[in-house]
């Protein structure tokens, strides 16, 4: 519950916060640094800007990081793992060496190269946080295929005479749901945290556009001049990915039942 | 058995064939010229041709992979063209500080999160449940680079009890080499924690409400044998699984722990030569790191197939 | 699983009470660190011994004097590689390996350089007139040396006798002496070039204070005391470590925590916290480079080819250019972005420097007038802008500042963030419409011109190709008389001005930061800290 109470939170405030609040390029030279007080609640950063109002955007973009690199992954990596799964002998092998390429290539090197290639952008952070995700993608689904096709009733129905689209419509796809989504809660904090940690070392959104792990950048600048800086960006990042963990944890124990306490 | 090991040999070659044409591609596809960059700001269009050719950048691209495979296979992995040191130096002297870091990072998660798990379980639902799964929580959801920074700020800069940064060789001054290590373990070490946390907690739970616990209980033995010699022997199977898996992100982890730490190690290597464009560099890091995860996977396979003789006729991928 | 409500509670003000630790609070601000003359009258007496752990900024590339490109590479030869000529504390050029300045004939195509006696490379061979002859001929002729445009204007060098060169010169040029002072002008040990000329950098033999030890790749360099250094009572430390620690603020904290006693290149953002530190203290030096806003001018196909048509706004309209540099508040950019550490200028050749006309003055921002100039240009407002800027917090703060100033004139500009390398390949090549860049700054200011406005100079990003910018620089480089050169870059740098290639911003400061018990440091206009004398305070 806390968990969901969190994420919808956050999801308010990534869709409602930016309405409500100033423009978070608006510079003041007059007002940098400035501590929490009336008029900025949450102080402003080396440039006077408004930290709330940057809060309140940055909540989108760290949700569009989160969400879209894992339908990315989703998208991408469902139906290689059906046909993995469906035609194990010609495509299966293929399919799980490039996995295991995948797997093996260092995460932030790509993220480092497609950033060049590129440049740094909410679209380079999708594509290589979405690209980290999809073995993991690939190999549930392709497992669920496995594991369905064994199963009495489906063997039936191959019997039967079932063309594949209807064993991937009618039963395939259904069971991957649930351990799809446990999955998608598990990815969604994580590329949160990864565009916070690809934004720290400058290859993230660009400016102006706010995000976390750019304030938190900012931040470090001046973490002994102002403190409060820090403080925001980071509660908010520690604060979402607990949410989608703990709504995670609640999801798992209501839709797959394997992994119950 | 011979067959099943031959086959997985044969397919972590195709992968390892795979793996280095996607890096050789790869890094030859990021914009930016090695030759420029090696030439500095300052250089003539004439000193930057001269460097290309002196790396064969100037011939046609499948004669350069034919001169690249054939370099490394012959041991040969070319001079950094960053300090002109030979690559083959530079891996043998950063690679044993990644595996120091990485093993006590490892240590510190094993020590902290199976402990954490096992008290979560055998607490359930009291304090120390609710500790150990709210540490669990909090070490998935804060980024590494930023306990790093507080982590220093806090005990180099506030408390000066721990050097901020930098490394001396175990073999130079092993206290000084674990003094500067501890900090940056801890903070890689963390998340894995969290992680090993939650996995024992709920494997542990699994095994308390076992059958065979059930009788071990009934039969009047006490809570601690109970833990010890049932519940957490079965637990520690699904841990040794998780470790495994974890490898891999554990030494992506390194990459920015290193950077903050300042830690000559490979994965500070690995950024520094994409930023500069060493190819020689970059191409012998990735090589390695992939021949390192294709070597774990295969043993953990071969292993599997000896414990579990089902995986060898179920054509042998883990799923 | 059901947690607390207090437990999340709990957990969420972790992160908050963390960063209440850290924040150490400085409050009251220290005054302006003192220049470089007050630096190196620190006369205090230093004992012999110890290791002295100097922080750099950057890791250095190759150490071969002949292939260095970066600043960070020539603060290490400051300490290991002596020569011919050497700058002082006021920036005068004074002789070095050389006994004294060089006798130029009077049509400055001659030009002989007396050695001094009895001095021995760090591997003991003798140095002599053979020995600069080798190093001079590799600078200039050796085709992968950087150092070829520093001395393209030499045509021949011979032997006079053991301890005298001959320097034949194509044409008069009196910035030689100056480049002598720098890379072009360290001399290398025949022997160990013999060893290895391809890899001299691997394991590098000068003269100087200290010779080279070992470097472990992207970590550290050290240097240790040369028994055959001439002047070898002079020198107090055993040993000099080079430690790379790239990132500011970590940098900061290795000083503040003791771990290095010498840290360079400090961001302005640290200097303030450093400073008020009890037991550290910030010395200033630098001002000879520049920073600006390249604008692509003309640089269609690359910086040294010709220049070609650039199909941007700002490239096709001399008024935007006006217009965008109106818009801009130098002061404030300062001020807001540097904490007002950095000496704010619109020309390349440094404020002090000799060669400076006095008439030469800023624009101030009129916004008025720049809004006024958008308009007359008839571009459909906002004019957009590309400004490609490397992705350190500094310069994207920069960006973003001078994106909001630009904003208010009518400028719509998009900041394109991408790694240095990337950077610097687009300036070259020509693929952006305006980057953020700057440059280290040489001694004499034909060091700060030639290469980066006159036509097809291989730094002429902007691609800038006017003759009343080429023709001045170049009878400058020719004449001896410096109020007279003085006037033509004056005539040359008003020129620049007007096309507006670059914008010159400010000319960058250097702040060392130092623990108090270190003295002896000399630190001068080039930003490279000299530690031949530096030792810690007895």
């Amino acid at each position: 519950m806390a968990g969901l109470v969190l994420v919808v939170a956050f999801v308010l405030l990534a869709l409602i916060g930016p309405l409500v609040t100033g423009d978070p390029a608006a510079q003041d030279y007059l007002a940098t640094l400035a501590p929490p007080s009336g008029a900025h609640p949450l102080g402003t950063d080396d440039l006077g800007r408004d930290a709330f109002a940057r809060i309140a955007h940055g909540a989108q973009v760290s949700l569009q990081a989160g969400v879209l690199s894992t339908l990315l992954a989703m998208v991408v990596g469902i139906p290689i793992g059906l046909v993995a799964g469906f035609y194990r002998r010609w495509l299966d092998p293929v399919v799980m060496r490039l996995v295991d390429v995948t797997l093996a290539f260092p995460f932030l090197v790509f993220a480092v190269g497609l950033a060049a290639i590129i440049g740094p952008s909410l679209k380079g952070v999708v594509f290589a946080l979405g690209f980290s995700q999809l073995p993991a993608v690939i190999r549930i689904t392709r497992g669920e295929v496995l594991a369905v096709r064994e199963m009495d009733y489906v063997a039936a129905a191959i019997a039967d005479g079932a063309g594949d689209g209807h064993l991937i419509f009618r039963y395939v796809l259904p069971n991957c749901l649930n351990p799809l989504i446990v999955q998608a809660t598990v990815a969604i904090p994580g590329a949160i945290i990864g565009e916070a940690t690809l934004s720290f070392l400058g290859l993230g959104v660009q400016p102006p556009t706010p995000s976390w792990g750019v304030m938190l950048t900012t931040a470090q600048q001046y973490l002994s001049d102002a403190p409060w800086l820090a403080v925001w960006p980071g509660l908010m990042i520690a604060l979402a990915t607990l949410g989608f963990n703990l709504l995670g944890d609640g999801l798992r124990d209501v839709l797959d039942p394997r992994s119950a306490r | 058995m011979l067959w099943f090991i031959l086959r997985r040999c044969g397919s972590a070659v195709i992968v390892l064939f795979v793996a280095s044409v996607l890096i050789f591609l790869g890094i030859r596809a990021l914009p930016g010229d090695p030759a420029t960059v090696m030439a500095g700001e300052e250089a003539s269009p004439a000193v930057v041709e001269a460097i290309r050719h002196e790396f064969g950048l100037d011939k046609p691209l499948p004669a350069q992979y034919i001169d690249y495979v054939g370099q490394t296979l012959t041991g040969n992995l070319g001079r950094s063209t960053q300090d002109q040191l030979p690559v083959i130096d530079i891996i043998a002297e950063r690679l044993p500080v990644t595996l120091e870091l990485s093993l006590l990072a490892m240590l510190v998660a094993i020590v902290v999160g199976v402990g954490a798990g096992i008290a979560a379980a055998v607490r359930r639902g009291r304090l120390a449940d609710y500790v150990a799964t709210g540490f669990g929580l909090a070490g998935l959801s804060v980024p590494h680079f930023w306990l790093g920074l507080l982590g220093i700020l806090l005990f180099a800069v506030t408390w000066r009890i721990l050097p901020a940064s930098g490394y001396v060789p175990f073999t130079q001054d092993p206290a000084q080499n674990l003094q500067r290590m501890i900090l940056p373990a801890l903070v890689l070490g963390t998340g894995f924690a969290a992680i090993l946390m939650r996995q024992t907690r709920s494997a542990m739970l699994g095994a308390l409400s076992a059958d065979y616990v059930r009788t071990a209980r009934s039969k009047g033995l006490s809570e601690a044998k109970v833990v010890g010699a049932h519940a957490l022997r079965n637990s520690l199977t699904t841990v040794v699984t998780v470790l495994g898996l974890q490898l891999g992100a554990l030494i992506s982890g390194a990459v920015v722990t290193e950077q903050i730490f300042v830690i000559p190690g490979f994965g500070k290597l690995t950024v520094d030569a994409v930023l500069t464009r060493n190819y020689p560099v970059i191409q012998a890091v990735v090589l390695i790191t992939v021949i390192g995860y294709v070597l774990v996977n295969l043993l953990v396979d071969i292993a599997y197939a000896f414990l579990n003789p089902r995986i060898r006729l179920s054509g042998g991928t883990r799923d | 699983m059901r947690p607390s409500p207090r437990l999340v509670a709990a957990l969420a003000v972790l992160p908050l009470a963390l960063a209440a630790c850290g924040g150490g609070g400085s409050a009251g601000a220290p005054a302006a660190p003192p220049s470089i003359s007050d630096a190196s009258a620190d006369n205090r007496p230093v004992k012999g011994g110890g290791t002295l752990n100097v922080a750099l900024s950057a890791d250095p590339d190759a150490l071969d004097p002949s292939i260095s490109t970066t600043l960070v590479g020539r603060e290490v030869f400051a300490n290991m590689c002596e020569k011919l000529y050497d700058i002082d504390a006021q920036a005068n050029l004074v002789p070095q390996l050389a006994t004294a300045l060089p006798e130029i004939s009077d049509d400055g195509k001659e030009v002989t350089i007396k050695l001094r006696e009895g001095v021995k490379f760090n591997d003991g061979t003798a140095f002599d007139a053979e020995a600069v002859k080798k190093s001079l001929d590799r600078h200039r002729t050796w085709e992968k040396s950087a150092r070829q445009a520093d001395l393209a204007a030499v045509s021949k060098v011979t032997v006079a006798d053991p301890t005298t060169v001959k320097l034949t010169l194509a044409r008069a040029f009196t910035p030689l002496t100056a480049q002598l002072a720098d890379r072009a002008g360290m001399i290398m040990s025949p022997k160990a070039l013999d060893a290895g000329n391809d890899n001299f950098g691997a394991s590098p033999v000068c003269v100087g204070p200290f010779k080279f030890a070992s470097r472990t790749s992207g970590s550290q360099i050290v240097l240790e005391k040369a028994p055959d250094y001439y002047d070898a009572a002079k020198v107090k430390l055993d040993q000099l470590v080079y430690k790379i620690i790239v990132d500011p603020n970590v940098r900061a904290a290795n000083l503040k925590s003791g771990d290095v006693q010498v840290g360079d290149n400090l961001a302005t953002t640290t200097v303030k916290g450093v400073q008020s530190d009890p037991n550290l203290k910030v010395v200033s030096g630098g001002g000879l480079g520049y920073y600006g806003i390249t604008i692509n001018t003309g640089n269609a196909t690359g910086s040294t080819e010709k220049p070609g048509t650039v199909n941007t706004a700002l490239a096709k309209s001399p008024q935007l250019r006006e217009a965008f540099e109106l818009a801009l508040d130098r002061d404030l950019i300062n001020k807001t972005v540097y904490n007002g550490l950095h000496e704010v200028d619109c020309f390349p050749v440094p404020l002090n420097s000799k060669y400076r006309a006095a008439d030469l003055r800023c624009p101030k921002r009129d916004l008025a007038k720049a809004k006024q100039l958008v308009q007359a240009s008839g571009v459909p407002t906002p004019v957009p802008v590309t400004l490609t800027s490397p992705n350190d917090a500094t310069n994207v703060r920069l960006a973003q500042v001078i994106q909001q100033m630009t904003k208010e004139a009518g400028f719509n500009v998009s900041v394109q963030s991408a790694e240095f390398v990337s950077t610097l390949e687009q300036g070259k090549s020509g693929k952006f419409d305006v980057l953020l860049n700057g440059w280290s700054g040489r001694v004499d200011p034909d060091g700060n011109l030639t290469n980066l406005i006159t036509s097809r100079g291989s730094n002429n990003y902007s691609g800038m190709s006017d003759p009343g910018i080429d023709d001045p620089i170049k009878q400058a480089a020719a004449e001896s008389d410096p109020a007279k050169r003085a006037e033509l870059y004056a005539a040359a740098m008003k020129k620049a001005a007007e096309v507006r290639g670059v914008l010159y911003l400010y000319h960058n400061k250097y702040y060392l930061g130092m623990s108090k018990n270190v003295a002896g440091v000399q630190y001068f206009q080039d930003g490279l800290p000299r530690f031949v004398t530096a030792g810690f305070a007895a």
